[in-house]
């Protein structure tokens, strides 16, 4: 049974579609990279998955169920788009708590998920006696994107991780999502604008162009000419 | 989960930026809230000897019941304008394993211990035990409170069904408000009586006391349909109180003539004009415009000076004060992109100055008619309205370095207490305090005009003036504008 599939989906904004995928299937331990330019459609796909937008037309299934009418997806699904996702008057030990009991998780279990984060963090994250809205930009996506996969989840979505870090910060995120690839067999739906580093992490490509699929391919060693060939005009 | 949430909020509102203001505004603001606190209470002990006043044939629970409905639409009207709920507080869990029913319930119940739903127990309660138990007994009495307690919980939830389906158009509020103003003066004139509508339904209640079935079905109807509402639009984007935004972009072309300080002119109009805040403090400073028709018509004060000096700065300057005392930090969000960009800090507020001396002297032209009230009145205007020119703009712009405090614009203005600091009250003293301390020798001596002369000629001496020392103003800026910058990012 597919993880996630997206049937005949569309999202109109006063007439203008936005996105427009007629069909797009995830099988479980798949891992696909989402790329497109600026207003691809590429959040708003996302949001659609995880019932934060309603479609204008058709359904988001996940394991076969559909999204919008049951919530068991919540419980194997990981995710992180943006600030919003983050309750930021809380401290990130505060908040990993709060996910973690949401999971039935006890205080080691949380401290034992978060081990392989902890050069992801680089020590900037956690016991700083900060709220959560006072970290960087990038000191938030750290701990939104760890909050997410905290749970072990199924599928983990993430949009952009690599926006907003520094470089070494990106290729420690890039080895993590390795590590919970290969350790974990997640599933992993990210999209980005980093050609390169989405290559590497993700087996299949699928280009976004005002809300259609234009391209679905399996990653290769020529992925990145093919790519860049391409967002060359 | 419910107590998760529960504590999640007490964090929320215990680490929000409402509470890590300084102290001395805490004292204020604590002042006046006991202070409103205090004036219920009393009002509750006293009103029904007040009833009985203005009423003397009607029995004060009657005439009191008479009242309720009134209330109740007042109250309703009240939320209209100050009452949200914020249902995208449970935007953060969506995506987290937790029913969206929970969630729901939470939010709504959330809005119930709110201080617009219990402050009223401060008069109910002292009317209660004063009139109601002795007349009544105290199980019809407590039906009664729990009655109207249910009517206003119904108010809660019928304005949070309202205003998400009807949009917050504030047309439609103001035409609810005038239709309960009509609504009034129709019962005034004897037209149409909600006050014997509501005395009988009240009347029913205190003699048959299961009527109280009645506001409890109503309440639980409203919850369920809220509920289901909620329920059915999960969906942060239809949850919001929908808004019609279409913006257009404007241009100014009468502003063009005036150069760079013309473009920036413009700029600060679009921002006042596309912001809740600060377009609420144009508003707040158009009210006080009526402040006259408090003072002028009492004779008191009419034939005094020093009172009239007080009313005319304010009412000329109100806006200068008000929106003057935010700068620069109304530019807090995009203070570094000034700084780097070619405006010079001379430019900066020479725009300011230019703003700010049109809309005094269009305050001023407005209390014209106040002439109505004698012409000493337009005199001691005119010589407030230079003086704001001439010397308070530049007491406001001496105390903008001291603002380091970021505004979030997109935030709604009611009890938005965001960047006010202990200096705004600082401030606010040398404003007034300093034309009264001019014109007072004069007064002493017996010679009023000379003071109000005086206190005109040190503006007009301030206005011609004004290129020196709005360089000393920009050199002052020019000093603190890393602590400022620093305090903008924060």
């Amino acid at each position: 049974m597919p993880m996630i599939e997206v049937k005949n989906i569309q999202k109109t904004y006063n007439g203008r579609t936005v996105v427009n995928i007629p069909e797009l299937v995830i099988r479980p331990g798949e891992t696909l990279g989402l790329v497109g330019n600026n207003g691809a459609g590429k959040t708003t796909l996302f949001r659609m998955i995880l019932d934060l937008i309603r479609p204008s037309k058709g359904e988001v299934f996940s394991k076969g169920v559909n999204v919008a009418l049951h919530e068991d997806w919540k419980e194997y699904t990981g995710s992180h788009l943006d600030e919003g996702f983050l309750i930021d008057y809380l401290t990130p030990e505060e908040y990993f708590k709060f996910i973690g009991d949401l999971h039935h998780l006890s205080a080691g279990d949380v401290a034992e998920r978060l081990a392989p984060f902890l050069d992801f963090f680089n020590g900037e994250i956690l016991n700083q006696k900060k709220y959560i809205r006072d970290f960087s930009k990038g000191n938030q996506k750290k701990v939104g994107v760890a909050a997410a996969a905290l749970a072990n989840p199924e599928i983990l979505i993430l949009d952009e991780p690599f926006a907003n870090l520094d470089p070494t910060s990106q290729i420690r995120l890039k080895n993590l999502l390795k590590f919970l690839r290969e350790q974990k067999e997640m599933t992993l739906l990210i999209s980005s604008h980093d050609l390169s580093h989405v290559i590497e992490v993700c087996a299949r490509i699928v280009i976004l162009e005002k809300g259609e699929i234009v391209q679905d391919m399996e990653t290769t060693e020529n992925t990145l000419q093919a790519l860049e060939a391409y967002f060359t005009v | 989960m419910f107590t998760t949430l529960l504590a999640h909020q007490w964090k929320e509102s215990r680490r929000s930026s409402v509470f890590q203001k300084s102290v001395a505004v805490n004292i204020i603001l604590g002042f006046f809230i006991v202070y409103f606190l205090l004036s219920f209470l009393v009002l509750g002990f006293f009103i029904d000897d007040l009833l009985r006043q203005v009423y003397p044939d009607q029995n004060p629970v009657t005439a009191f019941n008479g009242f309720l409905l009134y209330f109740f639409l007042v109250d309703l009207f009240m939320r209209f304008m100050l009452q949200d709920l914020p249902v995208l507080a449970i935007q953060p869990y969506l995506h987290l394993p937790v029913k969206k029913s929970r969630l729901i319930h939470y939010v709504l119940s959330k809005s119930v211990p709110s201080i617009f739903n219990f402050w009223s127990l401060l008069i109910l309660v002292p009317f209660l035990v004063k009139m109601l138990v002795p007349a009544y007994g105290t199980g019809i009495a407590a039906i009664w409170l729990l009655a109207v307690m249910l009517l206003i919980f119904l108010n809660n939830f019928v304005l949070i069904y309202f205003k998400r389906q009807l949009s917050s158009n504030p047309k439609l509020t103001l035409a609810f408000g005038i239709v309960v103003l009509g609504l009034m003066l129709a019962d005034y004139f004897d037209l149409l009586s909600l006050r014997i509508a509501s005395a009988a339904a009240f009347g029913f209640l205190l003699a048959h006391p299961w009527a109280v079935l009645l506001p409890a079905l109503l309440l639980a109807g409203v919850y369920k349909l809220n509920y289901s509402f909620l329920l059915a639009h999960t969906y942060p984007e239809e949850m919001a109180v929908k808004q019609n935004k279409s913006a257009a972009g404007t241009d100014i072309a009468f502003l063009n003539r005036f150069g760079e300080t013309g473009k920036l002119i413009a700029l600060e109009l679009k921002l006042i004009w596309r912001h809740k805040r600060s377009k609420s403090v144009v508003f707040m400073s158009l009210l006080i415009l009526a402040y006259g028709f408090i003072f002028y018509p009492n004779k008191l004060y009419q034939e005094g000076f020093g009172m009239l000096i007080f009313v005319g700065i304010m009412m000329t300057g109100m806006f200068m004060f008000n929106y003057g005392q935010f700068i620069p930090s109304w530019q807090s969000g995009h203070f570094d992109a000034l700084l780097t960009r070619r405006i010079s800090p001379y430019q900066f507020y020479l725009a300011k100055f230019w703003f700010f001396v049109p809309a005094s002297l269009a305050a001023f032209l407005v209390t014209l008619p106040y002439a109505y009230f004698g012409w000493k009145v337009v005199l001691i205007n005119l010589a407030a309205f230079l003086f704001n020119i001439g010397v308070n703009v530049f007491v406001v712009f001496y105390f903008s370095v001291l603002n380091t405090s970021r505004i979030d614009l997109s935030k709604s203005s009611a009890f938005n207490w965001q960047g006010v600091g202990a200096s705004k009250f600082v401030m606010m003293l040398p404003l007034i305090l300093l034309p009264l301390l001019i014109y007072a020798p004069f007064g002493f001596l017996g010679i009023p005009y000379w003071g109000i002369f005086t206190i005109g000629l040190l503006g007009v001496a301030g206005f011609a003036l004004y290129k020196q020392i709005l360089k000393r103003v920009a050199k002052r800026f020019l000093a603190n504008k890393y602590k400022i910058a620093t305090g903008f990012r924060q």
